[in-house]
């Protein structure tokens, strides 16, 4: 610190051209580690986030299955009802209900709302969950405007049936959409029109629920429509009391499979289990490029070690003659820091344009978003960080020669 | 001589050990990681029926909105509607045709102690079997007549006929099917395509269905949906006859045309299809038409996944480092030698041999690294195989073709990487070592 | 100046012990030059090494320059030598990778003089050794004699007033051998106090005194008359025109 003069930083660098390759291969090393490390932490990132969206319901307490009617004389209508009610009386279960489609499980049903009649105009796509009035309680969702639905809304869908109930609840986030000027509250009443020319009148906002495909760029479009289905199969959606999850799921199965003889019981699954299998090649992306990021950094420093330790051994007699003219311990390990410090920055300085390069092909060609850019400073700072470490043990054994060397040596 | 220098070699490896494992260590990651990403990509874009992939097309016509297309840029509508699909099946203008659709029924086997389960199902018509080349285990398909006839028989999978008839050969035994008696005519070999090219609208590489029945038992027997269904306008009434007869979309065609003039034949048969369907007030859109081959519509429907090319680009950059390690610690390792190498050139060794002989070090530091390289393939395989589940089963094996290709590109890198330092370390002059420095 | 009595230094191996230096003493008087012969292993270069401040010793008491420097820590021990002390060595010991006029600038930069002062200190000491015109050289494009003159420059870019030369000659034929020696008496009449390990009696006998070490002991000092130095001038042309 004392002098600047000390730093060496020219001869070091004069010394470094004449020993180029070896620098130049430590920098394109840290550059191309540089450049995937920031690429990867930026997908990691971007993953990670689409992974924390909340779905809106209660998905640690919750979860699903289905019943399938095979026999002759099975009767949807009246089977449904008495689950339902058998579902709903056991302890530990907070509500239930019928539902034709599970949010963020991959299948669902989609439609276009618009705010004009006529095929003409656009609709607003829309995820449409057939429910009934215990929707609320057992998807634990919010209604912050208007009314629930009561007994007397919920009709019977048939399998082919084609109108429409004709009051909905929507989510804030399709209110916003559908009414971009207004405030959601004053969507309540308001007519929408399904299928191009059919009424349907807003009854009431919930604050968030997620359709079932989670790629999708309007995720948070949902409608809810007052009604239980006939279809060939239905769905039961369960919430239960915090911790009797994995006591009543095998329960509830047991008890409709026992029920009744004449249908199949099938695909009981826990939302959080949904929720994996939805995010599972993100989760699988975000582990694989951990894995790629840890080693990759781990390969460079260890080349950065091997190739300085061999310097250091090479430059042994070098190193004692510059302490026998008088450099000090730290001036030593100084001088290797500092070595490693103007090809690191090399290596920064170039992996910052390769970075943004891949970044923008990535951007073109697979459709991945633009980099933030203080990801580039932060990782120039990390592989810096990643050189200086690396070298201070060689450069701390460098600094341990004795300054006999000089006279021992041949 | 060659002895000579791989006995060399391995003293020289064996001098500088941490030096050595350092580069093999280098080599294994890199060839480790691009050969597992290598390898699902080769799997994604393999041809899953090479022998006849150019001679196999996808049918797509454009029955869609007036005012918007199926999909952006203005592609037809991936699939076909229940009209359109009889009406071109009916024609039977290729060599061979299918036509088919997914639902889902509950099967009750025929022994008391088997639970009823719910299967899926492929609806399709006989010459799927034929066509895209599937083995039977025991009998075979059924016949065009019942199709026709709407006769109540069933294909089963390998797997299904384990389950139903514990394995054995149940050629024309009977089981319960939507509630109706079938015949079983047929039971499959394993098999299974990957990517499951003939319908990769739920999956490239989910598993193909349990049963197989005739397409028209869909009417028949008022099969639900399966797959994806879409629509741009409402079914005219509430019945599934009604349903469809709409502009619904949720079957698919495939063709088999041995020749060009057969594939331009039969695209000029759609065309003329369209025009008839236009002048009875259905296919509003331009015409947009199209055929594509088993490869062109695996690309259409991009069966490689972006992040699996994420992968490989990264996992390319990955092997660079490495061998940029590889460079940097070879011309350390050899330029530590540069006093022997100056004293053998002295003695009369020419820059050919030393070339060789350290040609031959590297080549063993590669191998080494490939071979090990290899294994981390296959453990980084398994890792995507456990991470991705059963999307990856048949993504995750290393065949012949995989193990010579990680072999051989961790020879060609690490020679690639030994090439500079060794010419390097060879074209020290004899004399300059001997003199003091 | 330098002050060694009853030095002891020994070196312990697994196997052996080896008693380098035991109850070494000598005085050494500002502005002398002492020449050190004895045969191998006799101790000479560590007497150089303990004096130079490279090692340190096991009993015994070395004041340099009026100061103990026996418990002197690396750091202070390093300072000492970048000030009082210059050294050159048997091989030369240029830094292979920096021209000459970096080579002579190692010393320097640790001293802390700015830039201009290292220029001028460089210019003039490349200067006196015969090889300003080379300053962009590097150490393998110079005959051994040359690299060693770099060497003396180097040695006296600090302007110290102690230099140790172990074998300064030993790689260098005897015309050589005496241009280097002749700089160094050159450079002793300036005032720089100069302690030489030799193997070569004609140039021990060169020095104002010389000392015999046997088994790590000043075992006997001759005192020679002083001879008249030649000037300084010639001696450089000659080595430049060996060139
Ligand atoms: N690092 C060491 N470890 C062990 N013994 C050593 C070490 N350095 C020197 N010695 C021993 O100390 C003794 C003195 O060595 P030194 O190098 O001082 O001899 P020298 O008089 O300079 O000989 P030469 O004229 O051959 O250079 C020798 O016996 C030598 O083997
Ligand atoms: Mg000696």
């Amino acid at each position: 610190m004392l002098h600047l003069s000390s730093w060496e930083i020219g001869p070091i660098f004069r010394a470094m051209t004449r020993n180029k390759v070896g620098a130049v291969l430590i920098a394109l090393q840290v550059a191309v580690t540089m450049c995937i490390i920031v690429n990867a932490v930026h997908i990691l990132m971007e993953r990670t986030m689409q992974m924390a969206r909340d779905s809106g319901i209660d998905e640690a307490n919750s979860f699903y299955l289905s019943s399938t009617g095979f026999a002759d004389d099975f009767n949807d209508q009246v089977v449904i009802q008495t689950d339902l009610d058998a579902i709903r009386a056991l302890p530990g279960v907070i509500d239930a209900m019928q539902i034709n489609a599970i949010p963020i499980s991959g299948g669902g049903w989609s439609m276009g709302l618009q705010t004009q009649p006529g095929a003409e105009f656009e609709g607003v796509g829309t995820a449409v969950y057939m429910v009934d009035d215990h929707v609320l309680n057992t998807l634990d969702l919010e209604l912050i405007a208007g009314e629930a639905f009561k007994p007397s809304d919920i009709r019977w869908r048939q399998r082919s049936q084609r109108d429409w109930p004709a009051e909905i609840i929507i989510t804030r986030a399709l209110a916003e959409n559908l009414f971009p000027e207004q405030s959601y509250q004053d969507t309540v009443g308001k007519t929408l029109y399904i299928n191009d020319d059919e009424p349907v009148i807003v009854k009431g906002i919930i604050d968030k629920l997620q359709a079932p495909w989670v790629g999708w760029e309007r995720l948070e479009n949902a409608m809810l429509s007052p009604e239980q289905t006939l279809f060939s199969s239905s769905t039961y959606f369960i919430r239960t009391e915090p911790g009797r999850l994995d006591e009543l799921m095998p329960a509830v199965e047991q008890m409709l499979a026992d029920s009744n003889k004449g249908r199949v019981v099938r695909g009981l699954r826990s939302m959080q289990e949904t929720r994996d299998r939805t995010y599972r090649r993100d989760q699988a992306m975000i582990k694989i490029l951990t894995t790629v990021m840890i080693t990759l950094t781990l390969v460079t420093a260890l080349g950065i070690v091997g190739l300085a330790s061999f310097n250091v051994n090479r430059r042994r007699k070098q190193i004692g003659t510059r302490r026998a003219l008088g450099a000090s311990q730290v001036s030593v390990l100084r001088y290797f820091m500092l070595e490693n410090f103007l090809i690191s920055s090399m290596g920064v300085i170039l992996g910052a344009v390769l970075t943004v390069g891949l970044n923008i092909y990535l951007v073109q060609s697979l459709g991945l978003t633009k980099l933030h850019w203080w990801l580039i400073p932060v990782g120039m700072l990390t592989l810096w960080l990643v050189g200086q470490l690396a070298v201070l043990g060689p450069a701390r054994r460098a600094a341990a020669t004795s300054p006999a060397i000089a006279t021992r040596t041949v | 001589m060659f002895n000579y220098y791989l006995r060399l070699a391995l003293l020289s490896i064996r001098r500088n050990p941490i030096l050595s494992a350092l580069m093999v260590a280098a080599i294994a990651l890199g060839i480790g990681a691009s050969m597992t990403t290598i390898t699902v990509n080769y799997l994604m874009s393999s041809n899953p029926i090479p022998q006849k992939s150019d001679q196999l097309y996808y049918v797509q016509v454009d029955s869609w909105d007036p005012n918007e297309p199926a999909e952006e840029p203005n592609e037809p509508p991936e699939q076909l509607t229940w009209t359109d699909a009889n009406n071109l099946y009916a024609a039977q203008k290729a060599q061979r045709q299918v036509i088919m659709a997914t639902t889902a029924a509950v099967v009750e086997p025929p022994s008391q102690d088997a639970k009823p389960f719910n299967a899926y199902i492929r609806l399709t018509t006989n010459e799927f079997f034929p066509m895209f080349d599937v083995p039977f285990l025991y009998g075979g398909h059924w016949q065009a007549s019942a199709d026709k006839g709407r006769e109540q028989v069933v294909v089963l999978s390998r797997k299904s006929n384990d389950k139903i008839f514990g394995g054995e050969n149940s050629v024309g035994r009977s089981l319960r099917l939507a509630g109706r008696q079938f015949t079983v005519v047929g039971v499959l070999e394993s098999w299974y395509p990957a990517p499951k090219f003939y319908d990769v609208g739920t999956g490239a590489f989910e598993e193909p269905e349990d049963l197989y029945i005739p397409f028209l038992l869909k009417e028949e027997l008022q099969l639900p949906n399966g797959g994806n269904t879409n629509c741009w306008k409402t079914p005219e009434d509430d019945s599934f006859a009604g349903f469809l007869r709409s502009e619904c979309i949720n079957y698919q065609m495939w063709v088999e045309l041995p020749e060009e003039q057969d594939k331009q034949a039969y695209l000029a048969f759609l065309n003329n299809y369209a025009n008839e369907q236009k002048a009875l007030g259905r296919f509003p859109r331009p015409l947009n038409n199209r055929l594509s081959d088993v490869m062109q519509w695996m690309e259409n429907r991009q069966v490689v996944t972006d992040d699996a090319r994420v992968m490989l680009w990264l996992s390319l950059m990955f092997l660079v480092v490495c061998l940029l390690n590889t460079v940097g610690l070879l011309l350390a390792k050899f330029s530590g030698k540069s006093a022997e190498i100056g004293l053998r050139r002295a003695i009369g060794a020419s820059r050919q041999a030393l070339f060789y002989q350290h040609l031959v070090e590297t080549a063993c530091i590669g191998l080494t690294g490939g071979i090990a390289g290899l294994a981390l393939a296959y453990l980084g395989l398994l890792g995507i195989g456990s991470l991705y589940g059963s999307f990856a089963d048949n993504l995750s094996s290393l065949d012949i073709n995989m193990v010579l290709l990680a072999l051989l590109l961790s020879l060609i890198s690490s020679i690639a990487a030994g090439l500079y330092p060794t010419w390097r370390a060879c074209s020290i002059a004899p004399a300059s070592q001997l003199k003091s420095q | 100046m330098l002050n060694m009595q009853n030095v002891t230094k020994i070196f312990r191996t697994d196997l052996v012990e080896t008693r380098a230096l035991s109850d070494f003493n000598l005085h050494v008087k500002e502005g002398e030059f002492v020449t050190v012969t004895g045969p191998s292993g006799s101790g000479k270069t560590t007497f150089l090494n303990i004096a130079g401040l490279l090692e340190s010793f096991d009993d015994g008491v070395y004041d340099l320059d009026g100061e103990n420097v026996r418990h002197l820590n690396d750091t202070q021990r390093s300072r000492l030598r970048n000030e009082k002390i210059g050294f050159i060595f048997q091989s030369f010991n240029l830094i292979p990778d920096l021209d000459l006029f970096d080579n002579v600038d190692v010393p320097l930069r640790y001293r802390g003089f700015n830039g201009s002062e290292r220029k001028r200190r460089i210019e003039r000491c490349l200067e006196l050794v015969g090889l300003a015109n080379r300053m962009k050289h590097l150490p393998a494009q110079l005959s051994g004699g040359q690299q060693q003159r770099v060497a003396i420059a180097r040695a006296l870019a600090g302007e110290p007033r102690f230099l140790l030369a172990d074998e300064p000659t030993g790689n260098l034929d005897s015309k050589m051998a005496h241009s280097v020696m002749q700089l160094l008496k050159d450079i002793n009449d300036e005032g720089t106090t100069i302690v030489m390990v030799t193997h070569d009696p004609s140039l021990a006998r060169e020095a104002k005194r010389n000392i015999f070490v046997k088994d790590g002991k000043v075992s006997d000092v001759t005192h020679i008359s002083a001879s008249a130095p030649e000037p300084i001038a010639s001696i450089s042309a000659s080595g430049a025109r060996h060139v």
